[in-house]
């Protein structure tokens, strides 16, 4: 028998090869290149695919062409034809650029000031103000739009419906400040204004104050020391937070929906759910590609921010105690300027869509008027309102409630648990190629708006090879839970990074299995973080509009398209019902968040 | 390795086979089913569902849910398995393309939609869905309305706020006028197809004759312009110039106007007077019931009904569009002809007393009815009306 020689320069690799793959980590990560390369980067394939093809519809009608044969007519539509190209792409973006922008300032001003007052001032019932103050970014975007119509339409524009303003204060607000721009911006500003003030809040309460009391102790001013000193260091937060505010205000879709439709202000988002629906496919993928580059360059950008704000706050050195301006006889008036804004906007929403969803003659609030068909009708009483009956007698709403949590609990599970193994995987191999790729891999769907993700998720759906995926709960959970993964990834990462690995090698050496290891050591120790990483995209599930909207079979298949179909076509009562409905939920599962983590959102900041 | 590609080459034949035979039997079934009775589709039907089908339908109106639930009354044994699921008109195409031969669970069985053109072009073209007529109703339906099958007509008026009395329009002419800007409201038509056919039907030979004349009555003059093709076109620029989007919806539309300013006007689905709260009814006013409009006071379009080639249900589908057709389908209990706006395509079936309505006919010639053959007729000009109205619309 001939024996075997064994190829010795082949061992080093074969062993190299053994040792890599005994390692978890780098299983999961090869795991997750493939996937996320799959899941992120190949439906990006399929959209751009997309932009050079005859879809069935009204572009098949119009150029008369097969479906599926190449055209580079939506190019020529959108940017040679100068009519065209300005009402459906340039406004738009111009639109979109300047609620971007303002709400971006917007949010800075005012998250910024309270959280100046509430970390560098001795004002008065700061746990409340911190406590309330971040109540709207809990809240969906849209709840606030809707809210501000409700509130401000009056007779004198519009169509005349008078709002809870002029019915009860007699006061009739201008077009500019019901409709358009303005609102879009005020909302969206307010919406991410409590995100300003906990990025600008804490940096504030970190900062070091021996900075200011060495520039106090020069005879500085209050002013210079607010322009030369607390400025640039909060600076780079401060640019980092616009950006990314900007980002969401340049994607957001919901609001300007709500706010722009009656004023035709168009938005990028806007417009191309427009052009999708109205069957210009092609164009709309144009729209959706070009937003997502700029959503790239934008983080891009913010990402250059936040490596410079690093190197800065290495120079503050040592803490000291933070001397707090004293206020003195503006403590009051402001302390209560600031409870009556915030309540106004965190209460107040909710009392408006309560009474809302009970009155039968719109802009009518006396008692008389009030009925809880819109809840709770039979057959007989809710019929002539176009619903077979009131909203909690309604399968189809509880069908589409039952949808909306079961999505949400899927995904949250896949997310959570995708989240934690990347975070593991990634801390223990870091600096590798792998773990970086991975980490760019999961992070990569967080530059793209959700109405364009949603859109290149339309593009693979609807391709021959992938059309047993349209208009199914798989496909809603697949493009939710990608969508979601770049939060929960960054977190896993933040989480097992507090985590030696030592306490995991001391296991190793005693011979305990990876399973066991996961199980009862890093678990346990990082069960607050894990918990918020599996029920934190519960929250953004059940408030998720934008994402869905273009790929649920039927409009009233999940609570929040529903919703949203109820306010384009009419059902006021019902839509201001399931949004009471899907913020209470929302704010219940935010309470069992706090409860379980002990954490929550204004931690560390308020007071 | 020829084994294999042998094996798979059957396994291809086969499985097209297969899917083809799918395909013929639905269109057979449906022919089949034109011949039966009632009671012979219902015999059918109870065994697709024993089969474990459900019949899984959308619809652009959402009255189809309330005659879905009298068909399920009336056919007992077939209760709870006729799922009414309401879609955008806008996105209905894009859905129903998608979504036919895609094997995903509850996918629809047929629809009811509008905008016939695209019903055409997308759909029954490309045998993504068949028609279904019954052979029982082909002398009490007008032959126009067999193929593709009409299931009920739906008309859009114009309606204004009366509260400060009449607006005095006797002359569409009026409503592109200055002192009507902002004041007159109608859903976008780039998102509603049937709004966007109705522009498109004044375009056409026929209503550019009458819209030339309708502006000789008003200003005395011949129609003339070198900056418009047609009095339509021109009609058109000054119609969506003055129009108000504030209202996304018909619904809206009709709540709106009803509580809002006095004066205001909307062109709007009839049947939605229905959703306004009854103090504020009397605040509307159907213009055509006040006076003769020079020269159309709304526009009527059509909703049909369409089997989905992959149904496993097509009897029960067609059982369901016999029942959509007959009297007690159309003018059971809360249905469709207890609505003012819909108007069945079997003469047989005439608007009930009390209803401040009229019968189909009475709106022939004052409103634009929309005309399938002339919009898919119109080729590679529909983009140039298409864009004429978008960039209009979207100013």
């Amino acid at each position: 028998m001939k024996a075997i020689q064994p190829d010795l320069r082949r061992e080093p690799m074969r062993y190299r090869l053994r040792a890599f793959f005994a390692k978890p980590a780098n299983l999961i990560l090869l795991l997750f290149i493939a996937v996320l390369a799959v899941l992120s980067l190949a439906p990006m394939v399929t959209m751009l695919t997309n932009m050079f093809k005859v879809h069935a519809g009204t572009e098949k009608k119009m150029l008369r062409l097969k479906a599926g044969s190449f055209t580079l007519n939506h190019f020529e539509m959108l940017f040679k034809d100068r009519e065209w190209g300005k009402a459906n792409f340039w406004t738009p973006l111009l639109n979109s650029l300047i609620v971007a922008c303002g709400s971006g300032l917007l949010g800075i001003l005012i998250g910024g000031t309270v959280a100046w007052f509430v970390t560098r001032s001795d004002l008065k019932c700061k746990k409340f103000i911190s406590a309330v103050f971040v109540f709207p970014y809990m809240m969906p975007a849209w709840t606030l739009a809707l809210f501000w119509t409700n509130m401000f339409q009056n007779s004198k524009v519009g169509g005349g419906v008078v709002g809870m303003v002029e019915s009860l204060l007699g006061v009739c607000m201008p077009q500019w400040f019901v409709y358009g721009l303005f609102p879009m911006i005020v909302v969206i500003g307010l919406h991410y204004s409590p995100f300003a003030y906990l990025l600008i809040g804490g940096i504030l309460k970190n900062m070091d104050a021996t900075l200011e009391e060495s520039a106090t102790i020069l005879k500085a001013s209050r002013f210079t020391i607010i322009r030369r000193v607390t400025v640039p260091i909060i600076m780079p937060a401060v640019l980092s937070t616009f950006l990314l505010i900007f980002s969401s205000g340049f994607a957001s879709y919901t609001v300007p929906v709500f706010l722009g439709s009656a004023t035709r202000t168009f938005t990028l988002s806007t417009k191309m759910r427009a052009l999708i629906q109205a069957g210009y496919e092609g164009q709309g993928y144009i729209i959706a590609f070009i937003s997502i580059l700029l959503g790239t360059l934008i983080l891009g950008v913010n990402q250059y921010f936040t490596g410079k704000r690093k190197s800065f706050t290495t120079v503050t050195g040592k803490s000291g105690q933070v001397s707090l301006v004293k206020l003195k006889g503006a403590n009051w008036p402001v302390s209560a300027l600031l409870i009556v804004l915030t309540l106004f906007f965190a209460i107040m929403p909710l009392i408006s869509f309560a009474l809302e969803s009970v009155i039968r003659q719109p802009g009518n609030y006396s008692p008389s008027n009030m009925t809880l068909t819109f809840w709770i009708g039979t057959e007989a009483s809710a019929f002539e309102t176009g619903m077979p009956n009131g909203i909690l007698m309604n399968g189809t709403m509880w069908s589409g409630l039952a949808r909306q949590v079961g999505l949400a609990l899927a995904v949250a599970l896949v997310v959570g648990t995708c989240g934690m193994l990347i975070g593991y995987a990634c801390v223990r191999r870091r600096g590798s190629f792998l773990s970086k790729a991975v980490e760019n891999l999961a992070f990569f769907p967080y530059l793209m708006p959700a109405m364009a993700f949603g859109t290149i998720y339309l593009a693979v759906a609807t391709s021959a090879s992938f059309k047993w995926m349209y208009g199914s709960f798989f496909l809603l959970g697949l493009v939710a839970a990608v969508k979601f993964l770049p939060f929960a990834s960054r977190s896993g990462v933040n989480s097992m990074m507090q985590i030696s690995p030592e306490i995991e090698e001391a296991a190793t050496i005693f011979g305990v299995g990876w399973v066991t290891r996961m199980a009862r050591i890093l678990f346990p120790i990082q069960k607050s973080a894990i918990i918020s990483g599996y029920l934190l995209p519960v929250i953004n599930v059940m408030r998720e509009v934008a994402l869905f909207t273009l790929l649920v079979p039927y409009p009233r298949y999940l609570l929040t398209t529903m919703l949203f179909s109820f306010n384009e076509t009419g059902y006021a009562q019902y839509g201001s019902a399931v949004t009471l409905l899907i913020i209470v939920i929302i704010i219940a599962i935010n309470s069992l968040v706090n409860k379980l983590t002990g954490a929550s959102f204004d931690k560390g900041i308020g007071g | 390795m020829k084994r294999l590609l042998a094996v798979a080459l059957v396994l291809v034949l086969v499985f097209s086979a297969v899917l083809t035979a799918h395909a013929e039997s639905v269109q057979d079934a449906l022919e089949k089913a034109a011949k039966m009775t009632n009671e012979e589709l219902y015999a059918k039907a109870k065994e697709e569902f024993a089969a474990g089908a459900q019949l899984n339908f959308y619809s652009t109106t959402s009255f189809a849910e309330k005659a879905a639930a009298n068909f399920m009354k009336a056919y007992p044994d077939l209760d709870g398995k006729v799922i009414y699921a309401e879609i955008d008109d806008g996105e209905t195409y894009t859905k129903l393309t998608n979504q036919i031969g895609s094997g995903v669970k509850d996918s629809p069985d047929m629809a009811l939609v509008q905008n016939g053109p695209d019903l055409k072009v997308n759909l029954l073209e490309d045998e993504l869905s068949y028609n279904y007529f019954p052979e029982a109703l082909k002398d009490v339906v007008p032959e126009a309305y067999q193929e593709p099958t009409v299931v009920t007509f739906i008309n859009s008026l114009m309606i204004y706020n009366n509260k400060e009395g009449s607006v005095g329009v006797n002359n569409v002419w009026q409503l592109v006028e200055e002192d009507w800007k902002g004041r007159v409201f109608f859903k976008d038509p780039t998102n509603e197809t049937v709004n966007l056919n109705f522009l498109i039907m004044l375009t056409s030979p026929e209503w550019t004759e009458k819209m030339e004349k309708a502006y000789e009555a008003r200003y005395g003059k011949a129609w003339a312009s070198d900056e418009f093709e047609s009095a339509s076109y021109e009609w058109i620029d000054g119609f969506l110039k003055n129009v108000n989007y504030t209202f996304t919806s018909a619904s809206k539309i009709a709540t709106g106007i009803a509580s809002g300013a006095a004066g205001n006007m909307g062109i709007f689905v009839f049947s939605k007077l229905r959703k306004v709260a009854e103090e504020d009814r009397a605040n509307l006013t159907v213009l055509q019931f006040e006076n003769d409009v020079d020269c159309f006071s709304g526009f009527m379009y059509n909703v049909y009904a369409t089997v989905c080639s992959d149904t496993d249900c097509p009897y029960a589908c067609a059982l369901f569009i016999n029942w959509l057709l007959s009297e007690e389908g159309f003018a059971g209990e809360k249905s469709w002809n207890s609505s003012q706006g819909y108007y069945s395509p079997n003469t047989t079936i005439g608007k009930p007393e009390g209803l401040e309505d009229q019968a189909y006919v009475y709106w022939d010639g004052k409103l634009v009815f929309e005309d399938l053959e002339y919009i898919d007729g119109l080729g590679a000009a529909y983009t140039d009306v298409y864009r004429f109205i978008n960039v209009r619309v979207s100013k």
